[in-house]
């Protein structure tokens, strides 16, 4: 294979690997860049110390004596392979240059290692990148590794992709909890959420308020430091966010919102004056264009903007100088500034820090919030429609390497205030301390150590929990990472596919969010997606869906400034206005805006936008200029209250990508593909082969753009159901479900993984009706499945309720054989002790004289002379495969297999430890045979599961009259009517051809739509001649009928069939053919669940529950209510009383009390009671009422012993429970 | 292959009596990247003597696993 066609393989990951790329090559950097340094004075001797970081360096994953695996004679990389099977972590250096200044002097650096950063498989730091198949297989890795994951403690882990808000991008929302901000506050409000170039970010809400004025705010989490510092803070808050009072509950999770009046922050961008503000806010009105279409901007705005600037002045704040001033001083309390520093500068901080991050221009800063006051104003006067937040059009990806920049600028800033606390600490304590020493200077930093940095990071990646105190504007705290199993290929293959909606939406009641919306066209696959809890909230994009990265196409990261400056020198040529220098009056529907990734760049003549939307596309696919191809052009055209009209440009990193076709008569004669987002899409033109443009009487002319094939939609695991174009869907979305739970051929490199539990299917094979996509993405080298011979008939009746027969001879032969790797670790260096020399070793208790079990037992035959269990061995459940021996006590403990079934040793893999350590940790593996028994589950690829019932012997078999062959496989012809699978009909027909052709038949669905002959064809045979059936001409069915028929079978796939148990001729004809069928990971042997005795809870001597501690299933109340209704008494104190806590009690009848009597003391051969019950050996021993003082009224009663506890429960709250026992007759 | 066989033949056998002390003799493991056969003691260090890798993987028995294949 060469490499090109390996591309679409990678294309799927490339999400993952390109992010974490930028992470490591630019983004870090950013990221340290964008630290704030710490400044820490020292008055005495007039000396300030200034310290930051530089140039972050993350080197390759090298072999490192923390984790022992090196050696002088190896290369000196370490190998993914090894990480996997060592239980290591694939990690490479992070080194930074702490850089210190005094008193700005000369820069002193001092290079540091931040410990070991987890990389990404297949990355650019990764020894994999780049290698060939050959190369990959000597490395004793896939041939066809994609990467993408991290190696952490030797699982594969990857990072979910999460939906967060799109960047720089502006959403009106309506939303009842704005009310709970105060009492002026409504329901409307604009979102915003601001990207840095380093990819943190800051999301700010502009909230309208009832009397037309509107507050700006932003979250942030106060550090603990200054909370305790600042009990007055409620006073500072009322102040700053004009009504709103600290809660106390935000104080405890210390994230609180501020919110500032909008007229203030106005002031504070730019030097203005009230005219100039009011003149920009009322700009979007014009009395002419009073209820014509797109008029966004109505009379009561000239009103609004008085009452924002009103309410300025009620502050006593006029000139720019004054609201800076007044902000930095509200809010200096709150962030860690050095008292130093002036109010305006603090201002000025806030401005910069938390104001529309992703400028960096004040002016850029005022047009955008004039801009959004004009839009929530709009929304507030219904001039323009509330957008749906749950829509795909204004959401975007968080990118593993996104947020792991985000999550490292995090740790390190938290890295920075740590020293800083504890540098003054010793400034302040020790006069004698000399902040110029930059030795002392180290040792002091020693406290603070850097390398956590890299152990959060890994704590990230294998917990999945985010260990920072600030959100970092993220919604959740936890679930960022899961495993990526290898259970079989496309399961592994959809972990990088899967799109989660966050962690926050799955405890939603609601279920809005989990609608499929048209806006995820062609993105996120309607068919992928679980039922049950996750359904809607767990998506997979489609197979074509890309994501947009911080790399141009050569490879290069993007400037977005050259970017601007050409967009806009093309823009201003089609006939935009810009905004600088100077604002005209311009406003809807005469002019629209035009935004650049959330920055006003000017307005356009909307008669003139679409000519320009056109060539700005003509621009992105020439790939000539520096228009970047995955700009996002979306122009939104004036409406009557619908989305605030404008031309809103997109090129920043994240969003979800797709290619389309520009039609031919759009631009050139080629083939031209173009890169088109969500938010785009839904203003755009595009056509499908299956859709109305098939048919005569609709025009042409509108769509701009074509599908590239109506599978496009479809994602991988979804593309690969052979006709699903043919099954109700629902049936198509099990199918996605079920083949992930296929026991298939995991991976060609599984010799060398240890996962602690693999399946594999023995003899898997290649299905004969495939799809297109099972090519393109090598489903080939990881088979799921076997092509079985499937009769659909009743037979015998064990096939009943999707319950299927296979043939017994088929099994034996070995279809659907599996097995079942598991792994187990034994790793004696954790038992090891701190300080402890080795004390433990694998050694078998004969292997030094005089050195015996405990038990006594034979180990010879289970264990080998090095503690390690042969090689090939058979054990059965409670044998030892392993034993240990402390070379302190001399004892030996023995690791005992905990099976249900046999097993055999497949391999055991001794791993090198420290240096010159003897062996202290083993891999052993074993095999468990799993042959198809009655209860396991199997599933064609239509979502027909069923449930092996019987397997029935060859000879009672039904066999063809023709042929004489036995089917595989007997199903029920009661599974299609409901189900209406037509697909898995195709598909046993397809099979049947294609098995005599000896040839592979194509099962791509939507074949043949678009074709327009064969559609036209169709629809005037229909309209005359209803009678008769008509198939489509090119229809599947007609295809492979007619294929069958020439072969000599019948044309509808079915066969005269003989009984195989009484020899005659079955009275119809049996539908048979070949379907590809998938075994289940589901099977009885891991299932079953049965018990007479057992464990008991200690306290209500019940049976307990759990399969793994032979416990029973629970008879609740339901069950109960059942068998009272069927009047089955005797069943009902069979289970609920003898077998579950049977209990026969002593009562005193006297006092009626059940805890009073107890046992005889003069009895001295020990207690008749044994757990209560009465030894049959024993003599029954008489009780005695210890408040009656006599044993005349004792009586036995036979109870669930749950009732003496509820008596023992009840007197301890002193609560008498008094038994009335009489004679029972 | 010599040095990964059992001198201690059925296990089952010797069940009844107090086994005698064998002396330590080395088993055979295979190196996993070079694929040279190590014979190792209790207490050696876990490397191949050719290259140096650290990942060995025991040989399959010689003992009779299955006696009857039914």
């Amino acid at each position: 294979m060469m490499e090109a066609e390996t591309n679409k393989l990678h294309e799927l990951v490339k999400p993952h690997v390109d992010s974490f790329d930028y992470f490591v090559e630019r983004g870090l950097e950013m990221a340290v860049f964008n630290l704030q340094p710490l400044e820490v004075e020292q008055r005495l001797t007039a000396t300030t110390l200034r310290m930051w970081l530089e140039k972050p360096v993350v080197s390759p994953p090298m072999k490192d004596s923390a984790q022992l695996l090196d050696h002088r004679l190896l290369p000196a990389e370490r190998n993914c392979m090894q990480c996997r099977l060592a239980g290591l972590t694939y990690r490479g250096l992070l080194t930074v240059d702490v850089c210190f200044q005094w008193n700005n002097g000369p820069v002193i650096r001092h290079n540091m290692s931040c410990g070991r950063m987890p990389i990404m498989v297949k990355s650019n730091l990764c020894h994999l990148r780049g290698l060939d198949q050959r190369q990959l297989v000597s490395l004793k890795e896939e041939a066809l590794e994609m990467g993408g994951y991290f190696i952490c403690s030797g699982l594969e882990r990857i990072m979910r992709l999460l939906i967060v808000p799109k960047r720089n991008h502006i959403v009106a929302l309506k939303r009842s909890a704005f009310r709970k901000r105060g009492s002026a506050y409504t329901d409307k409000g604009v979102l915003m959420r601001c990207v840095r170039p380093d990819q943190s970010s800051v999301t700010l809400r502009v909230y309208y308020l009832q009397h037309g004025s509107a507050t700006l705010g932003f979250m942030y989490a106060i550090s603990q430091l200054i909370l305790c510092q600042f009990c007055r803070l409620d006073f500072l808050l009322v102040q700053v966010g004009d009504c709103n009072s600290l809660n106390l509950e935000y104080l405890r999770s210390r994230r609180q919102e501020f919110l500032v009046p909008v007229g203030i922050i106005l002031k504070a961008l730019i030097e203005t004056n009230d005219r100039e503000i009011f003149d920009q806010l009322t700009s979007v009105h014009e009395e002419a264009h009073n209820g014509i279409k797109g008029a966004v901007g109505t009379q009561l705005i000239v009103q609004r903007a008085k009452i924002i600037l009103d309410e300025v002045r009620t502050y006593a704040v006029f000139t720019r100088f004054q609201c800076v001033q007044f902000i930095g001083e509200r809010f200096r309390p709150l962030l860690e500034v050095s008292e130093s520093l002036s109010a305006v500068a603090v201002g000025e901080k806030v401005l910069k820090d938390f104001m529309f991050v992703h400028l960096d221009n004040s002016r850029d800063k005022f047009n955008l919030l004039i801009h959004i006051l004009h839009r929530l104003f709009a929304f507030a006067d219904g001039t323009a429609a509330v957008d749906n937040a749950d829509a795909l059009q204004h959401q975007e990806l968080l990118l593993p390497g996104h947020l792991l920049n985000v999550f490292v600028k995090d740790r390190m800033q938290n890295w920075l205030s740590r020293i800083k606390t504890v540098i003054s600490k010793e400034v302040e304590g020790n006069t004698s301390f000399d902040l110029q020493d930059l030795t002392k200077l180290l040792k002091l930093m020693e406290k603070v150590s850097l390398t956590s940095i890299c152990k959060d990071v890994e704590y990230l990646l294998t917990t999945g929990n985010l260990s920072t105190q600030s959100t970092l504007d993220l919604q959740q705290a936890s679930g960022f990472t899961v495993v990526a199993e290898k259970l079989n290929f496309l399961r592994f293959i959809s972990h990088f596919r899967s799109v989660h909606r966050g962690a926050f939406f799955a405890q939603l009641r609601t279920t809005t969010v989990r609608k499929l919306l048209p806006e995820s066209w062609g993105f996120l696959c309607p068919v992928h997606t679980p039922d049950g809890t996750p359904c809607g909230l767990l998506n997979h994009l489609t197979s074509l869906c890309q994501v947009s990265t911080d790399l141009d196409t050569r490879g290069h990261l993007k400037d977005p400034i050259t970017i601007r400056k050409s967009i806009t020198t093309a823009l201003v040529g089609l006939g935009m206005i810009p905004i600088m220098p100077l604002i005209a009056r311009l406003s809807p529907p005469e002019h629209l805006v035009v935004l650049l990734d959330g920055r006003l760049l000017g307005h356009m003549r909307s008669d003139l936008i679409p000519a320009a939307a056109t060539h700005l596309r003509k621009l992105k696919v020439t790939g000539t200029s520096e228009v970047p191809d995955d700009l996002e052009v979306a122009y939104v055209p004036c409406t009557f209250a619908g989305a605030y009209p404008g031309l809103f440009l997109y090129t920043t990193p994240a969003r979800f990508l797709r290619p389309v076709k520009q039609l031919e008569s759009f631009f050139r004669s080629d083939e031209v593909l173009e890169l088109i987002a969500p938010f785009e899409q839904a203003y755009m033109d595009i056509r499908c082969p299956d859709g109305g443009d098939t048919r005569k009487d609709i025009k042409l002319a509108v769509a701009t753009h074509e599908e590239i094939c109506p599978t496009a939609m479809l994602s991988v695991v979804a593309n690969l159901t052979p006709w699903s174009d043919h099954n109700q869907s629902p049936r198509n979305m099990y199918q996605c479900q079920m083949g992930k739970q296929t026991m298939g051929f995991p991976g060609q490199a599984i010799k060398f993984r240890s996962d602690n539990k693999l399946y594999r299917l023995q003899t898997p094979q290649s299905p004969i009706a495939q799809t297109a996509t099972y090519k393109d993405y090598h489903v080939d080298e990881f088979p799921v499945g076997t092509n079985a011979v499937v009769a659909v008939l009743a037979y015998t009746g064990y096939d009943m309720e999707d319950a299927m027969i296979l043939n017994k001879s088929s099994m034996e032969r070995g279809m659907c054989h599996g097995q079942i790797y598991k792994s187990e670790t034994v790793d004696l260096t954790e038992m090891r002790q701190r300080g402890d020399g080795i004390v433990n070793v694998f050694s078998r208790s004969d292997g030094q004289a005089g050195r015996r079990t405990v038990s006594g037992m034979d180990q010879t035959s289970f264990i080998d002379r090095d503690g390690l269990p042969h090689v090939g061995q058979v054990l059965k459940n409670e044998d030892p495969f392993c034993s240990v021996l402390n070379t302190m006590t001399g004892r030996v403990k023995l690791s005992k297999l905990k099976a249900s079934e046999m097993v055999v040793v497949d391999s055991v893999a001794v791993i090198g430890t420290g240096y010159k350590e003897p062996l202290q940790k083993v891999n052993i593996r074993m095999r468990h045979g799993r042959n198809p028994v009655i209860g396991d589950k199997f599933s064609s690829r239509h979502g027909q599961k069923g449930v092996l019932s019987q397997l029935w012997p060859d000879i009672d078999m039904p066999f063809s009259a023709v042929t004489g062959m036995r089917p595989d496989i007997i199903i029920n012809p009661h599974a299609f009517p409901s189900r209406m699978t037509i697909g898995m009909l195709l598909e046993s027909m397809a099979g049947k051809g294609g098995a005599v052709l000896g040839k592979f038949v194509d099962a791509t669905p939507f074949q043949n739509v678009g074709k327009k002959e064969f559609m036209l064809e169709y629809e005037s045979k229909k309209k005359h001649d209803f009678k008769s059936p008509c198939h489509h001409p090119e229809s599947a069915i007609t295809e492979f009928g007619q294929q069958l028929a020439s072969h000599g079978f019948n044309y509808h796939g079915t066969e005269v069939m003989y009984s195989g148990v009484l020899g005659t001729e079955l009275t119809c004809e049996i539908f048979i053919g070949i379907v590809y069928y998938q075994r289940l990971r589901h099977m009885v042997s891991d299932k079953f669940q049965v018990r007479s005795m057992g464990a008991v809870n200690p306290v209500t001597r019940q049976p307990v529950k759990g399969r793994k501690l032979g416990g029973g299933i629970r008879f609740g109340e339901m069950e109960r209510d059942a068998l009272l209704a069927h009047g089955a008494a005797y069943l009902l104190h069979d289970r609920l009383h003898a077998c579950s806590d049977y209990h026969i009690a002593d009562i005193c009848s006297l006092c009626g009390s059940l805890l009073s009597p107890v046992p005889l003391l003069s009895d001295k051969s020990g207690s008749g009671l044994a757990f209560g019950l009465p030894l049959l050996t024993s003599k029954v021993k008489k009780s005695v009422c210890r408040v009656c003082n006599t044993s005349r009224g004792i009586e036995r009663v036979a109870m669930p012993f749950v009732f003496r506890y509820l008596a023992a429960e009840l007197a301890a709250m002193n609560i008498k429970l008094t038994l009335n026992v009489k004679d029972g007759h | 292959m010599g040095g990964g066989t059992d001198q201690t033949g059925d296990g089952a056998g010797t069940a009844g009596l107090i086994p005698e002390p064998v002396p330590l003799e080395p088993v055979t493991y295979t190196c996993g990247d070079c694929g040279t056969d190590n014979s190792l003691k209790p207490g050696d260090v876990i490397q191949c003597r050719e290259c140096g890798y650290r990942i060995l993987y025991k040989k399959r028995t010689r003992r009779i696993v299955q006696y009857e294949a039914r």
